[in-house]
């Protein structure tokens, strides 16, 4: 374990280095040129999490999109959880096989994104050069487009998309849905075996915890630091005299969780519980559409506020085609894409790009988006809570495994 | 010329299944001890070992894994062993066997995803009854799947071994004198299950050995059922260690290899105790038997047996009902006993990508089971001609035994070594290691119970000793084969795993698309696959039992049709 932190923190030192001092400009120019043309015919294959119709639907757009304009022929590998893909890297590292990795692209952040950066397992520096990151996004914009759950991007993965936790409730069975963790423990007392929350260290789970502990730590500003730096058991008290009492009351009394935002919509529709989560602002609209949920179900945030964060992709250090998986991750970046996948009835997911740096007509297609009925607009959407530094979410699952796991 | 060829063949199907079983041992055994080169560690020390054993979760999903395996085992063959002895010499007996070969073909993960279901707060059992009877508007806070103790795990695993051990009973009854046996017991005045228990069950057992035991190592290892139907905190250990081997924190690797050299050697001590136990038990029995008492008290539990399994039975063909009425639903709340709408939708949307999961299922399945059965064929060929076959049982029975979690990783790491990953052509090797064994179980007894004087006699007649294998003893021999092909299909239409690791996440069937979608909110399209997945192997099963009946038939039609015109 020492050998690994010294080991990452020599790699941080060695690609702060590289980052520096970025000519941009006419050479830049060039060697994007020399990218795409390097990228025709490439197969890129892409590792993303397939659970979602929606998602990869648009995932199929992109493409036929990409094959369409550059040539590059992109395959969805659908996957289950990023972490099995992370491990298929490193099995790969295992047995030497340094070049024509399985894996070209991959849907990535948090503390995958760190595994894989500080085992040296990822391509680049190459998302600050991508043309559209250059003309597109603004990096002081938020924080997490430059710390991926407190870890620096440093430019190994290109941001995609934006997520931030919202909660859903039938308005048949609730009239005022819990908007806050006390609220929500004190309904769970009133109507035993209806809040539930997935198990970590699955990653919505996990964030329900990093949720939960942000409104109940004395002082939240210390979830911001590393683990290490703080008193775990005194920030974290809290939280678990809070599941402590939930967990009585909690669906099947806390002896089984959801496994996914899915199963919870699945429940909810069951009416086994009343609130479900999910990272996916328009979850809620496209699952009405396909008919797994009434159409009674509705969107709603905390009144303090909910975690959000920003996904990514990355490209493994043994892509035999890091020129396509560019092109890919680029073209991601287009503000035709980042509309499209904007439009609840595509997807949803929040777009990462600087409403400020578009063109008139750029703006006009993102402000012409359709709003789904139980979706939330960005200002219903309230207050973006920041992610804890990603050691909390480890050490956050490795508690909760160690009290309620066995 | 012949046998030298046989020999190098032979030996080479042998080393074809030894090698993966050596790297897929190397792959876990030294990451366990701290030898991962990936990770920059190339020293040993027992650190993950250390590290393991202070993980409660292990203890609790070893003492999970053990309880739920051996109980799950132990009720199938009560249940299994039982129901035949109870339907034995009835009519229907041989309908009932022909009833249940089906449910052998259709992959685990497609029953437990049906009696999750069923059995859920919110499931068929709940909303049939509901509110009608039960008052219930909304589904009751129940824990009657994923509960702590692995019930739900155990009832999934016993629907789907029980049948498994009552086909196995009836092969190995075939091999025994049972009705004169029973006779000679009832003349001297013993009550008919009584007999049972005194004479024939104790022959029955030593054939029955395997079957059990690669039961009794399916259901402690067994990782789709557990993740669908098991309880989740904690989890069975083979759940919990395919999740620390997933973890990011890549350092627990070494800990989930530890963890899964434990579950191996968990399985070798429970065949070990089951082997001493039956001893006892056998013991036991013996001083029963002497007694001379003609009426035993053990006809009690062979009733009760019974009737637990004809329930199970019950419970299976509900679970299996209810696939297809998921898969045509658009609309289906609790408490409705019924879907309110029906569609079409869902086959829509799953469409093509439907129809390339069954391209890639069925292509795999068919050839995986002919590779197979010819591999089978030659290797039991030799051991007819030199009557020994010690290895290949221990090869092939250690493919099957170990602990599919165990095996696998470790199969990964070589097949990256050599950069053979992620092609159909390596998903089709690491299914052969998986068909063979049961194809070759299958096949042994009718084919070395053929009488090999037909050939014999036709070589004398005339010396085409290969046509004459082909056109006589191969031809006699077309039940059993197609039986075997069947099997084999069934097997490599329900590998999970398998598919999974070797296939890189690029070679998807419709069983890694079941369960990865089977926790997820959608139970149409889970149901549309898991439909899709049983109904493949059930037809392949129906043409095995139908197309050697007719063959003849037909080809003397045909022959006929051509010589008249």
């Amino acid at each position: 374990m020492k050998s690994l932190l010294r080991f990452s923190s020599s790699c941080l030192l060695a690609s702060s280095l590289a980052m520096s001092p970025l000519a941009f400009s006419e050479s830049s120019n060039d060697s994007w040129q020399k990218i795409l043309e390097e990228a025709k015919g490439q197969t890129v294959y892409w590792n993303a999490w397939g659970g979602a119709d929606n998602i990869n639907a648009y995932i199929e757009w992109v493409a036929e999109r990409v094959e369409q304009d550059y040539q590059v022929h992109l395959k969805h590998v659908r996957i289950q959880d990023t972490a099995n893909t992370v491990s298929r890297v490193l099995a790969e590292k295992t047995a030497g096989k340094d070049v024509n990795g399985s894996v070209d692209l991959i849907w990535i952040n948090g503390e995958n994104f760190r595994a894989m950066k500080d085992n040296n397992l990822l391509f680049g520096p190459f998302a600050n050069d991508l043309p559209n990151y250059q003309a597109y996004i603004n990096p002081e914009a938020r924080q997490s487009l430059t710390q991926d759950f407190g870890t620096a991007v440093d430019g190994m993965e290109s941001p995609w998309g934006m997520a931030q936790v919202i909660f859903m409730y039938d308005t048949d069975t609730l009239d005022n849905p819990p908007r806050s963790m006390s609220e929500l423990l004190s309904y769970a007392k009133a109507h035993p075996g209806r809040i539930s929350y997935p198990e970590p260290p699955q990653f919505l789970g996990s964030t329900f915890l990093k949720q939960a502990l942000h409104e109940l730590a004395i002082n939240p500003e210390v979830l911001l630091k590393p683990v290490k730096q703080v008193d775990f058991d005194a920030v974290t008290a809290p939280l678990w005299r809070f599941l402590n009492q939930l967990h009585p009351v909690a669906w099947r009394r806390g002896t089984a969780f959801p496994s996914s935002s899915e199963e919870m919509m699945r429940l909810l529709d069951d009416r086994e519980i009343d609130v479900a989560l999910s990272f996916d602002v328009s979850a809620a609209s496209v699952h009405i559409a396909q008919g797994n949920l009434p159409d009674t179900v509705r969107s709603y945030v905390f009144t303090e506020g909910t975690i959000g964060n920003t996904h990514f992709v990355a490209i493994p250090y043994n892509s035999s085609a890091t020129a396509g998986a560019q092109i890919v991750a680029n073209y991601l970046l287009s503000p035709e894409a980042q509309a499209y996948k904007q439009d609840p009835t595509v997807w949803g997911d929040l777009t990462v790009l600087d409403y400020n740096k578009l063109a008139p007509q750029q703006q006009a297609a993102f402000d012409a988006l359709p709003q789904g009925i139980a979706t939330l607009s960005l200002d219903q959407l309230g207050t973006t809570l920041p992610e804890p530094h990603s050691s909390w979410m480890e050490a956050l699952e490795i508690e909760w495994r160690k009290r309620y796991a066995n | 010329m012949y046998s030298s060829f046989n020999r190098t063949l032979y030996y080479l199907i042998l080393g074809v299944i030894g090698l993966p079983l050596l790297t897929g041992l190397l792959g876990v055994v030294l990451p366990s001890f701290g030898y991962d080169p990936a990770l920059g560690q190339v020293s040993f020390h027992l650190g993950h070992w250390q590290q393991l054993l202070q993980q409660p979760e292990f203890w609790s999903g070893l003492r999970l894994s053990l309880s739920t395996g051996v109980l799950a085992t132990l009720l199938s063959y009560w249940f299994a062993s039982s129901l035949i002895m109870v339907c034995f010499e009835k009519p229907w007996f041989t309908r009932l066997q022909s009833a249940i070969t089906p449910i052998l073909s259709i992959p685990h993960a497609s029953i437990t995803i049906g009696a999750l279901f069923l059995l859920a707060p919110s499931g068929w059992l709940v909303r049939l009854i509901s509110p009608w009877l039960s008052g219930f508007e909304r589904p009751p806070n129940w824990i009657t799947v994923q509960d702590p103790e692995g019930v739900a795990l155990i009832i999934a695993l016993v629907i789907k071994e029980m049948p498994y051990l009552m086909f196995a009973m009836g092969a190995a009854l075939s091999q025994l004198q049972p009705q004169q046996t029973l006779q000679a017991a009832r003349l001297l005045g013993y009550e008919r299950l009584t007999a049972w228990h005194f004479t024939l069950l104790p022959q029955l057992f030593p054939l029955l050995r395997l079957p059990i035991f690669m039961v009794l190592a399916f259901n402690m290892t067994v990782v789709d059922v557990a993740s669908i139907i098991g309880p989740n905190t904690p989890s069975t250990l083979a759940v919990t260690l395919l999740r620390w081997f997933n973890d990011p924190n890549l350092v627990l690797r070494g800990q989930a290899s530890a963890a899964a050299l434990v579950l191996a050697s968990m399985v070798a001590v429970s065949i070990l105790c089951w082997l001493l136990f039956y001893r006892l038990l056998n013991q036991l029995r013996h001083h029963f038997s002497t007694l001379g008492t003609r009426q035993s008290w053990l006809r009690y539990w062979t009733w009760f047996g019974a009737s637990a399994a004809g329930l199970t039975l019950l419970m299976t063909l509900l679970s299996l009902l209810l696939l297809p009425i998921w898969a045509f639903t658009k609309r289906w709340r609790f408490p409705d006993a019924w879907p309110n709408r029906w569609t079409l939708d869902n086959l829509n949307r799953a469409g093509d990508r439907l129809i390339s999961l069954t391209a890639e299922s069925f292509s795999l399945a068919i050839a995986s089971a002919f590779i197979g059965l010819l591999m089978a064929l030659v290797l039991i060929e030799f051991e007819r001609a030199k009557g020994r076959s010690r290895i290949s049982v221990a090869l092939l029975f250690s493919a099957v035994l170990l602990p599919q979690v165990t095996l696998l990783f470790g199969i990964q790491v070589g097949l990256l070594y050599f950069d053979w990953s992620g092609t159909w052509l390596s998903v089709l090797a690491v299914h052969v290691l998986y068909t063979l064994p049961y194809i070759y179980l299958t096949l042994k007894a009718p084919y070395l119970a053929f009488e090999q004087g037909y050939l014999e006699q036709a070589n004398r007649l005339r010396f085409t000793p290969i046509r004459n294998y082909l056109t006589i003893k191969l031809a006699l021999l077309k039940a059993p084969l197609a039986a075997a092909l069947a099997i084999g299909f069934a097997v490599s239409m329900a590998q999970y795993l398998p598919t999974l690791l070797a296939g890189e996440g690029r070679i998807n069937t419709l069983t890694t698309e079941a369960v990865a979608r089977a926790s997820s909110g959608d139970r149409k399209l889970v149901s549309v696959l898991a439909f899709a997945q049983a109904i493949l192997p059930l037809i392949c099963f129906m043409l095995a039992t139908l197309i050697p009946r007719y063959w003849t038939r037909w080809r003397l039609a045909f022959r006929r049709s051509l010589c008249s015109n």
